[in-house]
């Protein structure tokens, strides 16, 4: 089940978004009348404005935007407050004239909810396309021209590929269930007192514990890179990369499940402690939202954070440096070590817990 | 505490034994030496420090003082080569569930250091012993209780330990089972030489199997010795029970003092005369006469063997249920 889910969690998230770049939908409230007389153009100004926005893509041919009209403004904030779309442009009825008269600006009102992530994209690119308009209307050269450029090849990423390997880190992640009902069900059975019986050490138990779900990440980590793959995701970097990091995520989670476990005496427990490094990691991560870091110290150049401690935290930047800039080994050095270094601890921690707790007489 | 004065060098020994849980003492300055090769009874009522005793002699409950001694040196629960001599059979059963009966004796003998070969071909024995044999390849979870019972038995066997200690063995079992298992613990003692501590509270068990019995109570061991001479203390020969009904004060007085006519060693325990002499059948018509002629109603009259049950409650003035 643990090696199954990942692929499938995959496969459900890639049928949600499909396999092209992020489209934001836009809603344009067109009360416009008139011609644009300054494109020269039967249409209205606002049309001319919206057909622009529509037409925008990626350099993959995807769209950028996906415009839709609505007839009324009640009509177009019911759609933005479901979060249905992004963000709402209107144009008001003298937008034509205005434009064309030159004698007043002519305004345009972009409505919508700055929580929405998607809000900030779309607003961005309404107000280019507006300024792009601007200029081409008054017949000037721009004096000033911004190039945009993209790390590595991250501009040409779709939505399944940009979030791919946060998916893979929440869900490597899941395997610190596993480990912590596995270990609770010995001491809930009772089984752990006849291992102690037979002088097993808990480094032992454990290690053999760590050994058999760092085989099962192993398999889970190729099986959902495999599937990812055959669905259309691209790593820009070498991909043995990313799934070295995945796989030391994975036993990084597996040591945050040892220390699970050291808490809990029956299986019910366990499954409901671990929802709190569950969360912790998810939030504080980075894996799902960027969080500003908490400054622990400096070591050189590079500034710990306190969400340093996250393995998870380390994977998130790791994997993307590989996938979506497209760098090796060498650049994610570091990150590798602190996955190799946190591991390591966690699992010495949960060891240390374990005997106390478990496995020592009282 | 008497009867066990004469065990030299024992083989186990816990000298001074105490351990408290919270304001409960439950097991209360337990000195006990156990000989080699013999089977050893520890009967006593719930909670009167059996499992306790156990536990903390294989290790898994450290005594707040005293001391426990194998062959004459300390038992250290971190000494693998200590943990190796000796074998534990929990009350409950404890079975990997997901792993049939010759994959979990196996993998127990493994733990325990035990040459694959040599643990293969005890596993048989051990499964064919206890009549499992045609279920090897059974998952453990799919047994019924009598044969996980079984299992579980045999679990603290693969390593073949020089002292096995057996909590509650026969709790559970199927009287067909039981008697599989007593015959069996019986004969591995014997043919091998081997040590076995159990605790019981349940007097037939320990009579059956136990060359010796210390019966314990409230953590404190209380008497040590054979079942027979345990029996031998409280008189030879039956125990005659006469239940009596309604009785007042006066009459049953009059009515026990009929019985001591016949049978000295008599006494009233609850509304029960209770009477010990050898051959009591011979008797018993002119005693239960005697306690009609004074007046009183009869219940039920039981005639039996002296038991262990006898030796507790003159001990301790109570039943081993109660």
């Amino acid at each position: 089940m643990v090696v199954s889910l990942i692929p499938l969690f995959l496969f459900m998230y890639w049928s949600f978004v499909g396999g092209g770049s992020t489209s934001y939908k836009v809603l344009a409230l067109n009360e416009d009348r008139g011609e644009c007389a300054l494109l020269g153009s039967q249409r209205s100004c606002a049309s001319e404005v919206i057909g622009a926005l529509d037409s925008i893509t990626y350099r993959t041919k995807d769209r950028l935007l996906h415009v839709r009209e609505v007839t009324s403004r009640q009509a177009g904030e019911a759609i933005l407050r479901e979060n249905r779309a992004a963000a709402m442009v209107v144009f008001p009825e003298g937008f034509s004239q205005a434009a064309s008269s030159g004698l007043q600006p002519a305004t345009v009102t972009i409505v919508g909810d700055p929580n929405n992530p998607y809000y900030t994209v779309a607003a961005v690119t309404i107000n280019a396309t507006l300024d792009e308009f601007a200029w081409k209307a008054v017949g000037l050269e721009r004096p000033v021209v911004a190039e945009e450029r993209m790390l590595g090849g991250s501009g040409g990423r779709t939505e399944f590929e940009t979030y791919t390997p946060g998916l893979l880190v929440a869900a490597v992640t899941l395997i610190l269930f596993s480990v912590a009902i596995s270990i609770s069900r010995e001491v809930e059975y009772g089984t752990i007192r006849r291992l102690v019986m037979t002088g097993a050490s808990s480094t032992s138990f454990l290690g053999g514990i760590t050994g058999v779900y760092t085989l099962v990440g192993l398999i889970t980590v190729l099986l959902a890179y495999g599937v990812a793959t055959a669905l259309g995701f691209r790593s820009l970097g070498p991909i043995w990369v990313g799934i070295l990091v995945s796989v030391l995520t994975s036993v990084a989670s597996i040591g945050l499940g040892l220390v699970t476990a050291c808490f809990s005496r029956t299986v019910a427990r366990a499954a409901v402690i671990a929802n709190f490094p569950l969360l912790l990691v998810l939030f504080f991560s980075n894996a799902m939202f960027p969080l500003p870091g908490a400054r622990l110290f400096a070591v050189g150049q590079r500034v710990i954070h306190l969400q340093d401690v996250l393995p998870q935290t380390h994977a998130v930047v790791a994997l993307n440096k590989v996938f979506s800039l497209g760098l090796g080994l060498r650049e994610v050095t570091f990150e590798m070590a602190a996955l190799v270094v946190l591991a390591f601890a966690y699992f010495m921690a949960g060891t240390w817990l374990f005997r106390r707790m478990h496995m020592r007489a009282n | 505490m008497r009867g066990d004065e004469g065990v030299h060098s024992p083989m186990l020994s816990l000298g001074g034994l105490n351990k408290r849980y919270g304001a409960l003492k439950a097991v209360d300055d337990l000195s006990l030496g156990i000989r080699e090769g013999e089977i050893l009874g520890l009967l006593g009522p719930n909670g009167a420090g059996k499992t306790t005793t156990i536990l903390m002699v294989c290790g898994l409950l450290k005594p707040d003082s005293g001391t426990i001694t194998l062959r004459g040196k300390p038992v250290d629960a971190r000494d693998r080569r200590t943990l190796a001599r000796i074998g534990y059979c929990p009350q409950s059963i404890v079975l990997w569930p997901k792993l049939t009966c010759l994959e979990q004796l196996e993998f127990i003998g493994r733990m325990y250091g035990v040459q694959p070969v040599i643990a293969r071909r005890r596993c048989g024995e051990l499964l064919e012993t206890v009549g499992l044999v045609e279920k090897r390849d059974r998952l453990a979870a799919t047994l019924s209780g009598g044969m996980q019972r079984r299992l579980n038995l045999i679990m603290g066997l693969v390593h073949d330990p020089e002292l096995l200690l057996l909590d509650e063995p026969e709790a559970g079992l199927d009287p067909q089972s039981r008697i599989l298992v007593r015959d069996y613990i019986r004969g591995w003692a014997r043919e091998r030489g081997r040590t076995v501590v159990l605790t019981t509270h349940n007097m037939d068990e320990a009579d059956r199997m136990s060359n010796r019995v210390a019966i314990i109570d409230h953590g404190k061991l209380l008497l040590v010795d054979t079942p027979e001479a345990l029996k031998r203390e409280m008189g030879e020969g039956d125990v005659l029970e006469i239940d009596l009904l309604a009785a007042t004060g006066a009459t049953v007085e009059a009515g026990l003092a009929a019985v001591r006519g016949l049978v000295p060693q008599a006494a009233l325990v609850g509304h029960t005369i209770v009477a010990r002499a050898p051959n009591l059948i011979s008797l018993l018509p002119r005693l239960t006469g005697n306690v009609l002629q004074a007046g009183l109603k009869v219940g039920e009259v039981r005639l039996r063997e002296n038991s262990l049950e006898d030796v507790f409650i003159s001990l301790t003035g109570r039943r081993l249920r109660e």
